[in-house]
Order: C-alpha cells, then sequence, then structure tokens
C-alpha cells in the first residue's frame, strides 16, 4: 500500500491494487470509534447490456438493483444481517445507475466484519424461490417510489432528455421487467462485473491499511479474472427529444426539474476538472449568493426548496436545478437570460475567487462525513480520478472556463423541463 | 468530554473541544413550551432573520459573507423536544487550520451570528414586511410540503390524532392558517420576548478552548435586557380520545401506522429497556418486524418502529398494498406479543444491545452528531451521562425488555390508501 499525504486536506490515504486487481483505499482516521467499509462495484443500473467470455448478454431493466437485494442471501441459510448484528454492526447497500456499493459501519470487530463483506458480496446464492420472493418486495419499493415526486419528477426529465440512454428507466426497473430476472442472468451479471478489477474497498477510521488489504487477498484471492465488456449501444446528441414533462401527483405545490443536457465526462482528471467547473458555473448561474437567486427568492418563484448542480453518470451529464415553484416556465427562462449575459459579460474577478473558496471549503467541511467521503472515493476512483486531489483541481480553474461551459451548455435546444402539478381536485371533495 | 458554562441566568454554552474535526459547529437555541399560539411565530423567526441584517442587507450580501467564510453555513434550526420547541440558528464552518495562514473562522462566524440574531434589517418597531412576507409564504409551502412525503405525512397524522390536547400532536412547525395570521409588529414584538426570557442553549464543537468560544460569546449576550422565565419540567404523553383513521388519496402504496403509547419516558428508569426493545422489536434489518413482514411474508419494502423517548410514544410504519392492512396489523400485534412472552433470543438481544451501544459510541464522531445527541439530552431531560447511559444498557436483561414490552399498548392506527377501491 502507498501512502499519499495530502497537507491542504489534514489527510493520509494508503492504496494499492492487488493481484487480483483489486482497488483498495484506506483513509486512516486516528482517534475515531467508527469505522465505514465500502466494497462497491463499477456497474449499476444502465449496465443491462454487456459480453463476457465471448457471448452477450441483455438483462432486463432493474437487474443490478435486484441483484443487490439478493447479495444478502448465503448459502447454508446463513443470515448475514444478524451476523452483522451480532458483531454490534450495521450493514446495508444502495444502487445508483452506475454503481453498487455495500457498506457496514462498526465500532468494535473490525476485521470480521470486513471479512464478513468481502465474504459475502462475493458469493452468489440465488435460488428459484429466493428470486421470486423478492419480487414482492421489490414491488413494494417500486410503489413507495411511484409515490415519490422527487423521483417522479426526475424519471419524467429523463425520458424527456434522452433518446436511447437506458438513464430512461428507473433504477429499480418496473414491475414488469423484474418479472424477467432469473437465477442465471444474476449469476452472470455477477460474474461479469464483481470480480476484483472491476471493484474498490474503501475503508475510512482508525484500521491499518495493511491488515484490510490482507484480509481481501485472504477472502478474494489472487487470481485475476475476467471483467465483463459494458456494451453502451446508445447514441445521444445534444438535444432533446421533448423539452417538456408533466404530471400530477399528491403534492402541495408544483414541483420542477429543469436542466441543460451536457456531453458526457471523460475519464481522469479531465473529467474531475470538467465536473468541478460545472459546478462553479451552477453556483455562479443560479447559487444562493448569484443575483438571479435573489430576484428569483425575492419575487415569490422560488423558495429555499430550490437547489441544483451537476449530474453524472456514465453517458451522461446534466446540469440540473429543482424544486417548488407556481411558475417553472419563468425559472427556464430567467436562467437562460442570465446564462447569456453571464457568456457575454463574464464573472467578476473578486466574486469568482470568493465562489472558488467557499465551493472548497465546503467540499473540506464534508470530509467529516464518513459516508459522503466513502462514496465519491468510490464514484471518483470509478472515473479514474483520485478525489483527494480536488484541492489542487480547484485552484488552477479559471474564470473564463465558466464562461465557455455555460455557452455551450446553457442553450435552449439542450434543455427540458419536468413538472410535478399538485391532482385536480373534484369540485365536492 | 463536555464541558457546562452557565454564562449568565439561564443562558447555558455547552463546549465540546475536539481538534480531530475539519469543521467545527455552533448552535444558539431559544427555548420555548411548545404552544399552539406560537409554533409558528418560533419556526417563523429564524427565516426572517437569515434574510439580511443592517449590515449585511440581503440574501446575497448574507450569502458573500458566508462564501468569504470558506463556504460557512448558517441555517434556521426549529427542533421539538418533548413539551418544548427550539428556535435559532446552526452553523458550521471549516477549522482554523484549513483557512489562509492567520485567517480565523470562529471569531468572524460568532460575530456573523452575534449580528444575525441582533441587528436584524428593521424598521420602525416592526421587521421588513417584504421579508416577512415572503417568508411566510416560504414556511407555509414547507409546512404543505410535508404532503409530498407520504411516509412522515402519514406519521403526523396519526401523532395529530393520536395526541389529543397533548403538545405532541401539533405540527413542529405550525400550522398554515397561524403563520398566514402572523403580521410583521407581532412577529417583532414575539422576538424580544424571546431574546428576553427564554432559556438560551448555545452548544460549540470544534478545536478552539472553551475559555475562549467563552470570550467571544460574551458580547453576543451582553446587550440583552434579560428577564429569563424557568420552563415547566417535560411531562409524559396525554393522549387524546381519537380513534383508528383511514384516509385516502391518490397513490399506488397504502402507509399503516400504528401508534402505541407507554409511561416509560427518557426521564424513568426503564428507559434503556424500552430502547432495546424498540431496537430488537421494529429497528434495522435484523429486527422482528423486518425479518417476519418484509422477509418471511414478503407485505413490504419498509417497515421499522421509533420510540420517542422525550414523550413515551412509539410508531410503527408499514408501505404495504392496500388489501393487507389487517393482515400487516395482526402481524405487527403478533410480533409485539411474542416480544411480551419473552421470545427474544439471547442473539435478537445481544445484537439489539451491540447495535444501541455502537450508535451510542459514535455520537463522537462528527459535530454535528455531537450537537444534536447533546443539545436533545440536556432539553429532554434524558436521565444518563453518555458513559452512564451505555452501562446501563449493557445491564438490560430479557426480564426487563419483556417488562418494557408490557407497558407499551397499540393506541390508535392511521391507514392512508388510495381512492380506487
Amino acid at each position: 500500500m502507498k501512502s499519499t499525504h495530502y497537507q491542504s486536506l489534514d489527510e493520509t490515504v494508503y492504496t494499492g491494487v492487488l493481484e487480483n486487481g483489486l482497488t483498495v483505499t484506506v483513509i486512516p482516521r486516528k482517534g475515531f470509534t467508527k469505522k465505514l467499509a465500502y466494497f462497491a462495484t463499477n456497474y449499476g443500473s444502465v449496465h443491462t447490456d454487456f459480453s463476457l467470455e465471448g457471448k452477450e448478454y441483455h438483462a432486463p431493466a432493474g437487474v443490478a438493483h435486484f441483484l443487490e437485494h439478493k447479495m444478502f442471501d448465503m448459502p447454508a441459510g446463513r443470515d448475514v444481517s444478524g451476523e452483522f448484528a451480532a458483531l454490534g454492526a450495521m450493514t446495508n447497500a444502495f444502487t445508483s445507475y452506475d454503481m453498487t456499493a455495500y457498506y457496514f459501519s462498526c465500532t468494535d470487530h473490525f476485521d470480521q466484519c470486513l471479512k464478513l463483506l468481502l465474504e459475502f458480496v462475493s458469493t452468489p446464492c440465488f435460488t428459484k424461490e429466493s428470486v421470486e420472493k423478492e419480487m414482492g418486495i421489490i414491488d413494494q419499493e417500486i410503489g413507495m417510489n411511484e409515490d415519490a415526486p422527487d423521483s417522479v419528477v426526475f424519471e419524467n426529465l429523463m425520458q424527456a432528455m434522452y433518446r436511447s440512454h437506458p438513464i430512461r428507466v428507473p433504477i429499480l426497473g418496473t414491475s414488469r421487467s423484474i418479472r424477467q430476472i432469473t437465477p442465471q442472468i444474476l449469476e452472470a451479471c455477477h460474474r461479469a462485473f464483481y470480480t476484483p478489477g472491476n471493484m474498490l474497498l474503501c475503508v475510512i477510521g482508525d484500521v491499518d491499511p495493511e491488515a484490510v488489504a490482507d484480509m481481501a487477498r485472504q477472502v478474494l484471492g489472487t487470481e485475476r479474472r475476467t471483467v465483463g465488456v459494458k456494451l453502451r449501444p446508445w447514441r445521444e446528441d445534444m438535444t432533446c427529444p421533448a423539452a417538456e414533462a408533466s404530471g400530477a401527483m399528491e403534492v402541495a405545490m408544483p414541483m420542477f426539474n429543469l436542466a441543460f443536457k451536457s456531453e458526457p465526462l471523460e475519464d481522469g482528471e479531465a473529467g474531475a476538472r470538467r465536473e468541478m467547473v460545472a459546478d462553479l458555473a451552477a453556483e455562479a448561474l443560479f447559487g444562493e449568493s448569484s443575483p438571479l437567486y435573489l430576484r428569483l427568492y425575492e419575487d415569490g418563484i422560488i423558495d429555499s426548496s430550490f437547489g441544483g448542480g451537476f449530474e453524472t453518470v456514465d453517458g451522461c451529464a446534466m446540469l440540473l436545478c429543482s424544486g417548488d415553484s407556481d411558475n417553472a416556465p419563468a425559472i427556464r427562462k430567467a436562467v437562460l437570460e442570465r446564462a447569456e449575459e453571464l457568456v457575454r459579460e463574464g464573472l467578476p474577478e473578486e466574486r469568482f475567487q470568493r465562489m472558488k473558496r467557499s465551493a472548497l471549503g465546503r467540499r473540506i467541511r464534508s470530509l467529516d462525513s464518513f459516508d459522503a467521503t466513502c462514496f465519491r472515493a468510490c464514484a471518483y476512483h470509478f472515473s479514474g480520478f483520485d478525489y483527494f486531489r480536488f484541492p489542487e483541481v480547484y485552484h488552477s480553474i479559471d474564470a473564463q472556463e465558466i464562461r465557455d461551459f455555460l455557452a455551450q451548455v446553457v442553450r435552449p435546444e439542450r434543455c427540458s423541463l419536468s413538472v410535478i402539478y399538485p391532482v385536480a381536485k373534484e369540485a365536492a371533495q | 468530554m463536555i464541558e457546562t458554562i452557565h454564562l449568565l441566568p439561564g443562558v447555558t454554552l455547552r463546549v465540546c473541544r475536539d481538534t480531530r474535526f475539519k469543521q467545527g459547529c455552533l448552535s444558539v437555541q431559544f427555548v420555548r413550551k411548545m404552544d399552539k399560539q406560537e409554533a409558528a411565530l418560533n419556526a417563523l423567526l429564524p427565516n426572517v432573520l437569515l434574510r439580511g441584517t443592517r449590515r449585511f442587507p440581503d440574501l446575497q450580501a448574507i450569502t458573500e459573507r458566508l462564501d468569504e467564510l470558506y463556504g460557512a453555513a448558517v441555517g434556521p434550526s426549529v427542533r421539538r423536544s418533548g413539551d418544548y420547541q427550539t428556535t435559532g440558528l446552526y452553523c458550521g464552518f471549516i477549522d482554523d487550520r484549513f483557512a489562509m495562514a492567520g485567517d480565523r473562522i470562529v471569531e468572524p462566524v460568532i460575530g456573523f451570528l452575534k449580528e444575525l440574531l441582533l441587528d436584524p434589517a428593521m424598521e420602525t418597531g416592526r421587521f421588513l414586511p417584504s421579508f416577512v412576507e415572503s417568508e411566510k409564504r416560504n414556511l407555509i409551502s414547507t409546512i404543505e410540503s410535508e404532503r409530498n412525503d407520504k411516509r412522515s405525512y402519514a406519521i403526523s397524522q396519526l401523532l395529530r390524532t393520536m395526541s389529543g390536547e397533548d403538545t405532541f400532536g401539533l405540527p413542529r412547525l405550525g400550522d398554515p392558517e397561524q403563520v398566514e395570521a402572523i403580521a410583521p409588529d407581532g412577529l417583532y414584538r414575539h422576538y424580544q420576548k424571546v431574546l428576553r426570557q427564554s432559556p438560551i442553549e448555545i452548544f460549540y464543537v470544534g478545536s478552539a478552548e472553551s475559555r475562549e468560544v467563552e470570550g467571544m460569546i460574551m458580547p453576543l449576550l451582553r446587550h440583552l435586557d434579560r428577564e429569563p422565565e424557568p420552563l415547566p419540567p417535560q411531562t409524559g404523553f396525554h393522549p387524546g380520545k381519537g380513534g383508528d383513521t383511514v384516509e385516502t388519496m391518490d397513490v399506488a402504496q397504502g402507509k399503516l401506522c400504528m401508534g402505541f403509547v407507554t409511561p416509560i419516558t427518557n426521564r424513568s428508569p426503564e428507559f434503556p429497556a424500552m430502547q432495546v426493545l424498540n431496537t430488537i422489536f421494529g429497528s434495522g434489518m435484523t429486527s422482528k418486524l423486518f425479518l417476519n413482514i418484509r422477509e418471511k411474508m414478503s407485505l413490504c419494502y419498509s417497515i421499522s418502529s421509533m420510540y420517542y423517548g422525550s414523550k413515551g410514544v412509539a410508531v410503527v410504519t408499514a408501505g404495504i398494498d392496500f388489501d393487507k392492512e389487517e393482515l400487516t396489523r395482526r402481524e405487527v400485534l403478533n410480533q409485539l406479543q411474542a416480544c411480551r412472552e419473552g421470545k427474544i433470543s439471547d442473539e435478537e438481544l445481544a445484537a439489539g444491545k451491540a447495535a444501541l451501544i455502537s450508535s451510542l459510541r459514535a455520537v463522537h464522531d462528527s459535530p454535528g452528531s455531537i450537537e444534536s445527541y447533546y443539545a436533545a439530552a440536556a432539553l429532554s431531560g434524558l436521565n444518563y451521562t453518555h458513559e452512564n447511559y451505555m452501562a446501563a444498557v449493557e445491564r438490560v436483561t430479557l426480564a426487563d425488555v419483556r417488562a418494557a414490552a408490557r407497558q407499551l399498548t397499540l393506541h390508535i392506527t392511521y391507514f392512508l390508501r388510495g381512492e380506487s377501491q
């Protein structure tokens, strides 16, 4: 394990690649009782199409999330959650569009917990009965999601913005698509993407980095296995098939997502830099210290629910803002106009420097959160960038890059607006 | 580890000096009685204070100041703890060691908080009407948006129904009608009263010494004209007469909420046993509710129980199909009955205690969790220090858990269902 000290963050990070291809990252935090470990795979809901050992697979939508649920099953009826609980630890997992992560947090028995995490995520155990039983549970999760307006407003937006990219489909899949999931397809996905070469083990807490690497060797072995090849048949140009999407739900007031389509990020530092530029551009355009935010807030068009930033997923990226508003089209108009103005006039240097200082400070503060830090370390690792280098990237960004980004991305043809309106009630309730 | 300093009558400063973190936090809370007449005023107050001061007259000026302070964040903090409601501000900021050489953060942050709290933008005898009106709209929309999250909406409908006259049923941020009725001069008079009368709880976590923090806080208090009024002690729950309720909405999934009552609060000796019971019964992926109703019966994705120790109320929630209400409800009661009969394995008991102790030990691992744990403990009257509390959990026996389960009884249920059937 190689150690790197990041002076401006007061942080030392250990990282290494094992014989089997697994990357291990350890962020030692002396004097803390909590330990958190993420075992994450560079594989999420958009990766339904892949090839492995010469064969092509086209899995049903929702398979990555279904697999995440079923990983908790172990042979011989072993109960993973129960074993963690017996160690006083808590385990869980999540699936995003392009990542699946399993994690535990504990205060004691770290070695045993780590062993268990590595074991259960590397041990497929799928039966027809258990797969069928899971459908009922995931159906309820889908139902819960259908009643969550913030999910629905985003999912509608993705359908309006993209033609073929699988971000059009919810992470959970649909009640119908998950019916096509079989133990065989789960096994294939596991074989393709849950191989050490496609994964990251990230640990934060008062632990010994070498002991973490040793445990990973011991449980996962040293054999290097083939990683599935993701097929990305989707082709997207930078226009949106629909400028608007709308729906009606049980919400108190209209809720909107407004987004501008951006080129997908490159891997490595170039991509990370573009993401930080985009975040600063979002701040300059509609962040809380922007004149636009102030005006819309004072006019009552947005309220404190308003927020935004840059969202990236394998194969797509967008500048997005969201919130509650009675007049979302007015926000779209104002954002487009303000972007034009910023491109024309540029950003005062003093304001730009203040924004950078603030963005850096907020990122540094977020390092106190074990969860946010592990999550970011994983996400950036999978896009080929060492997250702890963010201060140097920030320092090197100049104001012209913000202008260039806005000129390229914040354009009418790249824009979609999704709104969820309150359901219309009958006159006599 | 936590130093408690009584700065003035009714003003307490708690300092947790800790050099491990990259950020510090500071909260200032004015403690009020939870009261139907003033809940909305207390909820609105910090939002209006955050709109502008004499020196930083609008949102943009305020945010720019926070940007200069390396992205410090100040937000409104309106909390409920048993019979009390607190109103105030919460602030997070980077530790001095990350600032440019020689820059100090905590001192200007406290200075800025002082301006926000004591030097608001105003005109003669009232807050600026434009700020008050726009924050009223925002607060009403926040309150009404609770409906967007069906689970939390269902819980608050349940609590409202089961509470009768108990303040626990009052919405934390007040009712929209009460917000609507607020005028800029009335809010200003209320603000003066809050500054004069309320007990003040100040909490600091970070790398500065307590004496230093005290020195920085005192100027904030010096100009206050204080006539502190002590608060009545916390009380247990007084259930109302309300009965089982069904509400219909245009939803895909039903939300079942079951409200339980118990005389055991966090002031009672049985509190640790009730916490252990709640963990075994319905908290997390190894609880009886999760293992039986989700994993065995596939009835739901989410199911859990929560215990409000400040009041002695527990709530079970589950997201289910509309036609599974009776079945789920019966099974929840079966699982509670199993606890009452002591049908709890050694493993369940050990795991329940271990989970609680782990989460208590981890309290000290972030500034936010330190602040929220100790601030809540002080207000709700928790009778244990952090250390004693963990030791008490360790001592809980099966007989204690069984006894706690016998003191937990179903009061009413609330079911949110679709309109179609």
